[in-house]
């Protein structure tokens, strides 16, 4: 069993973990609006960047509607967003290597073409002394294996917030699972449905399958 | 005039309030007679340690005669002690704090400043986001568009944190005012130190030069902005950028952090007014990327630091704006929020409210009706019914019931 935080940051209540954890993905999820907008400046968008765009921007609707209840929260709502947002994890995974081969098989292009500007002039390996940082103007600017370092830094960094968010919004919904107050007995409920639209009778289902399995996996 | 500000703003003042109280003294013996009482906590000396080395750093780093920055420190050493001006100035420490940092890193040296990046945020917003979103958004140019995109870049910007301020001041709850001076300024202060320290250029650099290796004589370039700049015939833009104090400062971005910031102070004293807050940061956002000022994920950083500061002002500092009250002298008592009695899992299994009940037909399958407790979030609009106790199948009088007897065992500490 994997031990999931008690605390956020080791000092602060998990609610509060969570509220800034949707609050900072829904952020981000914003993005999707922005990439679908580039289709009216005439940019053509791949079929994998329309599936993260599209899924952005459902998740941004998702996340916005469970923040709403951080105080009053619905172990059904939250089971449910706690699914979409591992799902979201592993989504993200996926698409910053699919996304990082792309940058990086392009900028290996550019760096087999002899025209290209990007070349990084000053590469701390060809120079026999070391020098002042700052005393030429070609040493002002990041080597080639500063850029790529900080690249890859910043986007582990990105990775590792979004696991660490995963695994408090885990524990946050264990603990809603667990606690009396939120406990829900679903096999004695009959769930009338049948009246509902189409969207609410699958919004209502999701809810109840997410449920059932964090309880299984979580209680 | 009076008489309409005593109408809008002092008609329902509870009598013998005095919250909402203004020192007007001016003697300095009051503040040095409570600075005499004053306990510091660990909290302070972080705050006033941090900030305290920040402007020593600036008093001894800028380049100005030692005279006038000794003048100049004297004069805030004054206006802090004064009582009348003390309540505004020393609360707005972090701000002049950030000011005193952002226009004395012009001065730092070439040697002393890290390698500049040019390849890393495009690189990030391509990984991140799926392609170059600023890009892509500057790829198509008009006249109009530029004059839309200038109104929140060029223009609101400048003037909004001083028009927010105001505004709080008047109608938000007493002290929300200090609150807005620590989270704006922090936001900023971390954000021109993360400039400085990490130096990336900017997407119109990528327009310029491309992806070839930058240096600190290169002059900044307004961008977009320079088209408005033809367009009024002035140089307002073109001489302000070119010359600015931090000009490979694209992380983070602190256009989006003071847009967020404004948006989400606003949107905690006006929720209903939310959207359109939402709608403001939005349109800077594309704006900023339409002038070529920053990548996407410079302005996430600035959203997601003015977020994270809000939120622990929020739960530390700002008073609890009371539903539909529109004027810091209607405030009869201030109430903070709770940190740890607001925890939704915190409640005992002790208590009655925590029972398990099995879960009815039709009901939407939730017990948690009676928490029903005032939030200081943004989002909760309404906070007399909550969602649950409106849906489930209890009858609305005995909802109501629930609801009032939920409010006597209130989660806060008032």
């Amino acid at each position: 069993m994997v031990h999931l935080p008690k605390s956020f940051l080791g000092f602060f209540p998990l609610y509060l973990g969570v509220e800034i954890a949707l609050g900072i993905t829904i952020l981000n999820k914003c993005s999707g609006v922005y990439g679908i907008l580039g289709l009216i400046t005439g940019h053509n968008l791949d079929f994998m960047q329309w599936l993260l765009y599209i899924t952005s921007i459902l998740q941004l609707v998702m996340y916005s509607k469970v923040l709403k209840h951080i105080y009053n929260p619905q172990v059904l709502l939250f089971s449910l967003a706690l699914v979409v947002y591992c799902l979201d994890t592993l989504l993200t995974c996926f698409f910053t290597l699919w996304f990082s081969g792309q940058w990086f098989s392009a900028k290996n292009r550019e760096f087999d073409n002899p025209n290209s500007q990007t070349h990084q002039s000053a590469n701390p390996g060809s120079s026999s002394k070391l020098r002042l940082r700052g005393d030429s103007l070609t040493s002002q600017s990041a080597s080639q294996s500063t850029e790529f370092f900080f690249t890859i830094l910043l986007t582990l960094l990105a990775l590792a917030s979004r696991f660490y968010f995963n695994s408090i919004l885990l524990a946050f919904v264990q603990g809603l699972i667990r606690h009396p107050k939120y406990s829900l007995d679903i096999d004695d409920v009959e769930q009338d449905l049948k009246n509902q639209n189409w969207l609410i009778r699958n919004w209502k289902k999701a809810q109840y399958i997410s449920y059932k399995w964090c309880r299984h996996y979580l209680a | 005039m009076p008489k309409l500000f005593r109408r809008i703003f002092l008609s329902n003042r509870p009598s013998g309030s005095r919250v909402a109280d203004l020192e007007t003294r001016w003697d300095p013996y009051v503040t040095l007679r409570k600075l005499q009482k004053y306990q510091i906590t660990k909290t302070d000396a972080c705050h006033y340690g941090f900030l305290g080395t920040v402007l020593l750093f600036v008093f001894f780093v800028n380049p100005a005669p030692w005279l006038a920055k000794l003048a100049v420190y004297l004069l805030f050493a004054v206006l802090f002690v004064v009582p009348v001006t003390s309540q505004f100035f020393f609360n707005a420490l972090p701000i002049f704090t950030w000011l005193a940092l952002y226009f004395t890193s012009s001065s730092f040296s070439a040697e002393q400043r890290p390698p500049i990046t040019v390849q890393v945020l495009p690189a990030i917003e391509t990984i991140l986001y799926g392609d170059d979103l600023s890009d892509i958004l500057a790829a198509s140019l008009n006249k109009p568009l530029d004059f839309v995109a200038w109104i929140p870049y060029g223009l609101f910007h400048f003037g909004a944190p001083f028009v927010v301020a105001i505004i709080l001041f008047l109608c938000g709850p007493p002290t929300i005012l200090r609150g807005y001076a620590f989270a704006f300024g922090y936001m900023n202060l971390l954000g021109v130190i993360s400039q400085n320290l990490f130096p990336a250029a900017p997407p119109w650099y990528k327009l310029i030069y491309g992806l070839s290796p930058a240096n600190y004589s290169m002059k900044g370039s307004p961008g977009g902005l320079g088209r408005i700049d033809e367009y009024l015939g002035i140089n307002l833009y073109t001489d302000g950028f070119s010359n600015s104090a931090v000009i490979f400062g694209a992380l983070p971005s602190l256009h989006s952090g003071c847009a967020t910031m404004e948006a989400l102070f606003f949107s905690y004293v006006f929720p209903k007014l939310m959207p359109l807050f939402i709608f403001y940061v939005c349109w800077l956002w594309w704006s900023t990327m339409y002038l070529t000022h920053h990548y996407f994920v410079d302005l996430m950083a600035g959203s997601v630091l003015s977020y994270v500061f809000f939120q622990y002002t929020k739960c530390f500092h700002l008073p609890l704006p009371e539903p539909s009250v529109y004027s810091r002298w209607s405030y009869g008592e201030l109430r903070k929020f709770s940190v740890w009695q607001t925890d939704p899992l915190s409640a005992s299994a002790s208590d009655i409210e925590n029972i398990i009940v099995p879960a009815v037909e039709n009901s939407e399958m939730e017990l948690n009706f009676l928490d029903n407790s005032e939030t200081p979030s943004i989002f909760d609009h309404d906070r007399s019914v909550s969602r649950s106790s409106a849906t489930s199948n209890i009858s609305l009088e005995a909802q109501d019931d629930l609801v009032s007897s939920s409010r006597t065992n209130k989660q806060r500490i008032d």
